[in-house]
């Protein structure tokens, strides 16, 4: 019994050295992004590689901010114009299909269903082309229409969002019922409310993959002031491949508001792996 | 007639729209584009099954050599990269279901690269990984560029994707890791199982779900690597890390005459491939399940 106690210990400590040496390796990428953005480009380029900024300078993010050819605040404003549309258009579409496919009952709505799952496994980069053309066939290339809408057609949140509802107790629908709501009421008072966990999932993802969607939006907008800022970054990194304090300076814009939304929501981003995987 | 429709409409509608138009659609639209020459904005012409026999058969066309170029490219990536995206992951998984102090904090540490945009990822990265900026030559006295050296930048790209997507997989194990019923570990204990044994009898077949589940995704996506090579070796040194997306992105939305046909052709028969990879997956594993 000692000594199986004493081995728990060894395992547990194993365990922690492992991890933490690794959780370093991990960090240190961002940790030294973040202070090699405040090292003024003569630091850099005279001395030899170091992580804390000898002289701790503003200029990085200045000279950042004040370049027209690549315009990173108006880049960042635009990714978030474009994920918060993306995201309120998915939680309404999503939200709204989810109560049919589990509340009403029409012919065909099996069959529908069935539909969306075989096309789960079709691969996004057959639509690529054929996507573009549609949008441009709209006139929506430069706008932030291009970006918002067409990802909301994927399936994937459809199909969470029916799992979820599908588990609220039909019970509660048909006291409603009783006192006379009809299905609008229905689904506002009674399944939008018990639907919050997995519509915040939803939400949160739509938004973090909005912003860090990086192909699609530099197809659909050719005009730089329109970019969101993933696909900004490209042309940052070309304009500033021997400035790397202004380039990560570019990079920690990119990354902050996912990473705040992290911060906030740490526990609901891990939710959602096991909602997703969660499916049998 | 028309009442029954109402509800349907206003709920399954909107969605039914934006699924048909960006989704159904322009599946069959991209098959269709994939018999035709195109240049993206002349009406596409009829050419049957030309640009696919250009693409897999001739020789002479440049279309042959970048098909061969960047799916094997692809396949090569794909292959290094996903085994490693499942393993790993699941090895750190198995250390923090043992709960050593701060494993929540390690979990959150290792799961926050997923969340980071890809080109913030690859400036970051491709920068530390260069000979002029990077810690290489201070602390190693390295003398070359990895990024431009084989096989260190295919090391470099899989190892910046292992970094990038581990996170996912990580916390899918981690929540399926907690759900072995204790009693199961315990019998085995009590059996005489150590660790390993337990490992690969215990562990491995409750997870194997989750397991079938993150490799199926984890190909899937590795299929369609894009920002990696871009950003961080240009698809260098000489092509050799130049994948398919990069020329399907070229030929249809490249300067200039688009090829959108042939590209699109080529997007297809990659499809396929991802398709016939992710079916024997999931053969396979039922075949193992039996």
């Amino acid at each position: 019994m000692k000594s199986k106690s004493r081995n728990k210990k060894i395992i547990l400590t194993l365990a922690f050295v492992i991890l933490a040496v690794i959780c370093v390796l991990w960090l240190f990428p961002m940790i030294w992004a973040i202070f090699t953005a405040f090292q003024s480009e003569t630091e850099i380029q005279k001395m030899d590689f170091h992580i804390i900024p000898v002289d701790f300078t503003w200029e990085n993010y200045f000279k950042l901010f004040n370049n027209d050819s690549s315009p990173v605040l108006r880049w960042f404003l635009n990714s978030l114009v474009v994920a918060t549309g993306h995201m309120c258009l998915v939680l309404v579409v999503v939200s709204l299909a989810g109560y049919g496919f589990t509340r009403l009952d029409f012919k065909g709505r099996d069959g529908l269903f069935l539909l969306l799952m075989a096309t789960m496994m079709f691969p996004s980069v057959m639509s690529l082309i054929p996507n573009f053309k549609i949008v441009d066939a709209f006139g929506w290339t430069n706008t932030y229409l291009a970006v918002i809408v067409p990802g909301a057609a994927g399936v994937t949140n459809v199909f969470l969002v029916r799992q979820f509802m599908m588990a609220i107790p039909r019970e509660l629908d048909e006291a409603a019922k009783v006192d006379g709501a009809n299905h609008w009421q229905i689904f506002r008072h009674i399944i939008l409310p018990n639907s919050k966990p997995v519509l915040m999932v939803v939400g949160l993802f739509s938004f973090t993959g909005a912003w860090n969607d990086f192909l699609w939006p530099s197809i659909v907008m050719s005009d730089v002031e329109m970019l969101p800022i993933t696909p900004g970054l490209q042309l940052l990194q070309g304009q500033y491949m021997t400035y790397p304090g202004i380039a990560m300076a570019g990079a920690i814009m990119a990354i902050i508001p996912t990473f705040v939304l992290y911060l906030f929501a740490q526990d609901k981003f891990m939710q959602s792996m096991s909602l997703g995987s969660g499916i049998k | 007639m028309k009442k029954k429709l109402f509800w349907p409409a206003v709920f399954i509608g909107p969605y039914f729209l934006l699924f048909t138009i960006f989704f159904l659609f322009p599946a069959f639209f991209g098959l269709y584009v994939s018999l035709t020459e195109w240049d993206m904005y002349n009406t596409p012409e009829f050419v049957g099954l030309q640009n696919y026999a250009k693409i897999l058969f001739d020789e002479s066309s440049i279309y042959y050599d970048q098909f061969r170029l960047g799916m094997g490219n692809t396949l090569l990536f794909v292959v290094m990269a996903v085994p490693l995206c499942v393993v790993v992951p699941l090895l750190l998984a198995v250390l923090l279901n043992s709960k050593p102090k701060g494993h929540k904090f390690f979990q959150s540490i290792l799961y926050m690269p997923t969340l980071f945009s890809i080109s913030a990822v690859m400036i970051i990265w491709s920068f530390l990984l260069s000979l002029s900026y990077g810690p290489f030559r201070t602390w190693f006295g390295m003398d070359f560029d990895l990024k431009s050296t084989q096989p260190w930048a295919w090391i470099c790209i899989v190892g910046v994707t292992l970094w990038w997507c581990m996170g996912s997989n990580l916390v899918i194990y981690v929540a399926a890791l907690a759900g072995i019923p204790v009693d199961q570990l315990e019998a085995a204990t009590i059996d005489g199982a150590g660790s390993i044994t337990k490992f690969f009898k215990v562990v491995i077949p409750n997870l194997r779900f989750q397991l079938l589940f993150t490799t199926v995704t984890t190909t899937v996506a590795q299929f369609n690597i894009y920002g990696q090579p871009l950003m961080l070796t240009g698809g260098g040194p000489n092509n050799s890390t130049r994948v398919m997306m990069m020329y399907i992105q070229e030929n249809a939305f490249g300067k200039g005459i688009s090829t959108a046909g042939m590209s699109s052709a080529m997007a297809t028969l990659m499809g396929l491939v991802i398709i016939a990879v992710s079916a024997v997956q999931l053969v396979i594993n039922r075949r193992n399940a039996r």
